[in-house]
């Protein structure tokens, strides 16, 4: 067990530190640099000069890319070039409320994505499974820019019930962004219920098949009790690492869910980031959803192993 | 499909969602968005390069500001004379105007305002419009004396750009105090900046109680808090435009302003060098169909391949519809009767940047001018492509005169076409210093035909304005937002 875990834990130290490298080299091998592409078309040569003297963009590549990894490790994510401020204090709160709309997301997407699934995959292509599945397939196909636009068209142009676009500051009280990010996280929901449902389906069809089943079945046992205590824990288990790929999935659909409805996160920002020419930004931007990808992914497979006996056991 | 007004969505549930919506029923509030195109940098430094002009549009005034026909009129300033050179203006100022924090508006303000636009501390973009100010003396509280230190008939022009405006003396930052109609509540560009109306406003109290800016950078974004009746005030584009019209709860305005898209070639390069062969590759175009198709009939004005806007007192509207024979002619006589080979770069920079050089290339292609169309990175374009080849570039609206001397006088930093004419040159140097505003204007139309008849930069309309507002905004004119008189603006209930 120990020797398992550690395992994993080294894995995910070596990837992110990959993640580190190529953030950094990525950047240094576009066409110009922080300075001559946040100044732009008005930049003269002194004001150039002056940039990447602050920035010590005149020292050589190897140079900068030990210090910048250095200040990272004391927690020091450079300051943003636009908006002249430390990057740590900037990306804070935007992760903050980023962590709500994906708490809000997961609290609700995930046990809606089991129930659904395991109700479609107990009664595989009946008129439930089928209704179920199409909206699913329907959901999995239709990207977040065009769900989210219709969200907002419904709920808000035509129905009016909610706010489409959120109107509240990225420092706004926690409540409040919670009330806010209803219709972002009904979009989010959408696709990363599909995407849960469809594999906890299967997977309630494959477990329903096995011989267990057929044994728990043969013996009598209540199917009401056959399903709680048989078929949802075996089904759960393939579940938590797909559950863990779709919430590191969700980073890249939070970057164009908020942007569609104007939510003060951290995908936002990264598009901000982006269209100012804010390369530092953009950088600890693509490095922090690096690690909580990584981050994501290891809690999953941390949580999987605890829970199964049979893969500890493999690894001792 | 039925929208729902904004009194009726107010009736339904969800409505504690509605942040912007619930103050008391009485104010009437004025809700625009911030595209916060300056990410957040915005700053209420009116000469800042990341001023938030929507900002300090309404918390500062001008001296001197433009009329319906975009001649100066007076503001801040009652009159103004010049001295028989244009080296010495005299202003008079408007008596009784106080700031926000209650103290009165006088020449020692005017002195501070002019005079910190040259201090080299603060890298001011303005510093190229009012560089040539000299000092500013004191005459009386109500005098104030503008010296130059070269001759500039054009100076009440100059002192009509949107960030020329009027600050406290030994004001800084983070500013915010100023003359206007709106005076600063709360500031912050990167969620919610919130003006109360300004009730000893000296032309009268504005009819809002309140404008509020939210921040929203996404463009789909804006228009659909717009839609939604969450915001009142929004620039449109072109491909979101169908989606108000015929929509009564939405006005749509297209009005003329002074952004254009072009291609210049460089005219130092051969063969580009001759200017039949320049002239050739402009007159080629047909214009009134770029016009249509790349902005939509009616959405902007032709023009000869002049930078001035319509709405500018000095434009020259000269008449040049497409002419191939003509092209043809002159290539042959430049040597190149089989037509000739352009190589022209654009990138993906602007929406509509890499449509105008496919529409040149094929609109040119009858005339034997055979384009060679390259889309470059839009990383580095700036720094790469432009002023070094031949490139489409985007300009924003400006002045003739500051147009004319910025981008066409030779060896000016952003003579994107390298276009070199002593003559040309010279109108400018006259214009500037003739007092008569027809004479100034027939010299810079003079000015306008060398760049039709020589120049090297394509420039086939002035693409309008859009901008959409909720059906119960009144006082707002289609004409650009220099011209708003935002004490005027009001809001039916």
């Amino acid at each position: 067990m120990a020797a398992a875990l550690l395992e994993r834990l080294g894995l995910a130290l070596v990837t992110m530190i990959i993640i580190v490298v190529v953030v950094f080299f990525a950047l240094e091998l576009m066409p110009g640099d922080a300075c001559s592409v946040n100044l732009g078309r008005g930049a003269s040569d002194s004001m150039l000069a002056a940039c990447q003297k602050r920035l010590g963009l005149d020292q050589p590549p190897l140079w900068r890319f030990a210090a910048w990894a250095g200040d990272i490790l004391t927690g020091d994510l450079g300051i943003s070039m636009q908006r002249e401020r430390p990057i740590a204090e900037i990306v804070g709160w935007r992760l903050r409320n980023t962590l709500i709309l994906a708490g809000v997301t997961a609290a609700i997407g995930i046990p809606l994505a089991l129930g659904l699934g395991v109700l479609a995959g107990l009664n595989p292509d009946g008129p439930l499974d089928m209704t179920i599945s199409g909206i699913a397939i329907f959901a999995m196909t239709v990207p977040e820019f065009i769900s989210g636009t219709l969200m907002i068209l419904l709920f808000s142009v035509i129905l009016g019930w909610a706010a489409g676009v959120v109107t509240i500051g990225y420092k706004a009280p926690a409540l409040d962004l919670l009330k806010a990010s209803i219709l972002p996280a009904a979009t989010l929901i959408f696709i990363l219920a599909a995407h849960i449902l469809r594999m906890v389906r299967a997977s309630v069809i494959e477990v329903m098949q096995s011989d267990f089943v057929q044994m728990a079945r043969l013996k009598g046992v209540p199917r009401r009790r056959m399903i709680l205590h048989h078929v949802v824990p075996n089904t759960l288990l393939p579940a938590i690492s797909i559950i863990g790929l779709t919430m590191a999935w969700l980073l890249g659909g939070v970057v164009i869910v908020e942007s569609v409805f104007n939510f003060p996160g951290l995908g936002r920002l990264a598009v901000d980031a982006v269209a100012d020419q804010d390369l530092p930004l953009v950088q600890a931007i693509a490095l922090l959803f690096g690690f909580i990808y990584v981050l994501t992914n290891l809690g999953a497979d941390l949580l999987a192993l605890t829970l199964n006996p049979r893969l500890r056991a493999r690894r001792r | 499909m039925k929208f729902k007004s904004h009194t009726q969505r107010v009736a339904m549930p969800f409505v504690v969602f509605m942040t912007l919506a619930s103050a008391a029923d009485a104010d009437t509030i004025l809700r625009r968005a911030n595209d916060l195109s300056f990410g957040g940098s915005e700053s209420l430094d009116p000469i800042s390069a990341t001023r938030f002009y929507e900002v300090n549009d309404l918390i500062y005034s001008r001296l001197i500001r433009q009329d319906e026909t975009g001649r100066p009129a007076p503001e801040l300033a009652q009159s103004w004379t010049a001295n028989e050179t244009a080296t010495e203006w005299t202003l008079t100022l408007q008596p009784g105007v106080t700031f926000h924090d209650g103290s009165a508006f006088d020449a020692a303000d005017v002195q501070f305002t002019l005079e910190r636009v040259k201090d080299p501390a603060l890298e001011s973009p303005v510093t190229d419009v009012l560089g040539l100010i000299e000092a500013v003396d004191v005459i009386d509280p109500m005098t104030a004396k503008i010296r130059l230190s070269t001759p500039h008939a054009g100076l009440p022009l100059l002192l009509m750009d949107y960030r020329v405006r009027m600050l406290p003396e030994g004001a800084a930052a983070p500013f915010g105090v100023g003359t206007g109609p709106f005076m600063l509540d709360s500031y912050d560009p990167e969620s919610t900046t919130i003006l109360n109306a300004n009730t000893a406003y000296w032309e009268g109290a504005p009819k809002l109680d309140r404008i509020e800016f939210t921040a929203i950078p996404d463009s789909e974004a804006r228009n659909q808090a717009m839609l939604g009746g969450q915001i009142d005030y929004n620039g449109l584009t072109r491909d979101q435009e169908p989606l108000y019209t015929g929509n009564t709860d939405f006005t749509v305005q297209s009005y003329p302003a002074g952004g254009w898209f072009g291609i210049a070639f460089q005219s130092n390069q051969p063969p580009l060098d001759d200017p039949r062969i320049r002239k050739a590759l402009r007159i080629a175009v047909d214009r009134a169909e770029m016009l249509a198709l790349m902005s939509g009939e009616g959405n902007g004005i032709v023009s000869c391949d002049t930078p001035v806007m319509a709405s500018d007192p000095f434009r020259a509207n000269l008449d040049c519809p497409q002419d191939i024979a003509g092209a043809k002619a002159l290539l042959a006589e430049a040597g190149y009767p089989d037509g000739i080979d352009i190589e022209v770069f654009t990138a993906d920079l602007e929406p509509g940047m890499v449509q105008y050089a496919e529409v040149y290339q094929q609109q040119v292609a009858e005339a034997g001018i055979r384009v060679k169309l390259t889309v470059a990175p839009s990383d580095g374009y700036w720094d790469d492509i432009w002023l070094k080849k031949n490139a489409v570039t985007s300009w924003g609206q400006r002045p003739a005169d500051q147009f004319l001397n910025e981008a066409y006088r030779s060896g000016a930093a952003w003579n994107e076409s390298h276009f070199a004419s002593a003559a040309f040159d010279t109108l400018l140097d006259q214009a500037r210093s003739t007092l008569d505003l027809e004479k100034a204007r027939s010299l810079y139309v003079q000015a306008q035909e060398i760049l039709f008849n020589e120049g090297g930069t394509l420039i086939a309309y002035q693409e309008n304005g859009r901008r959409v507002m909720s059906s119960r905004v009144t006082g707002i004119a289609p004409q650009d937002e220099d011209h708003i008189r935002w004490h005027l603006v009001g809001m039916t209930p």
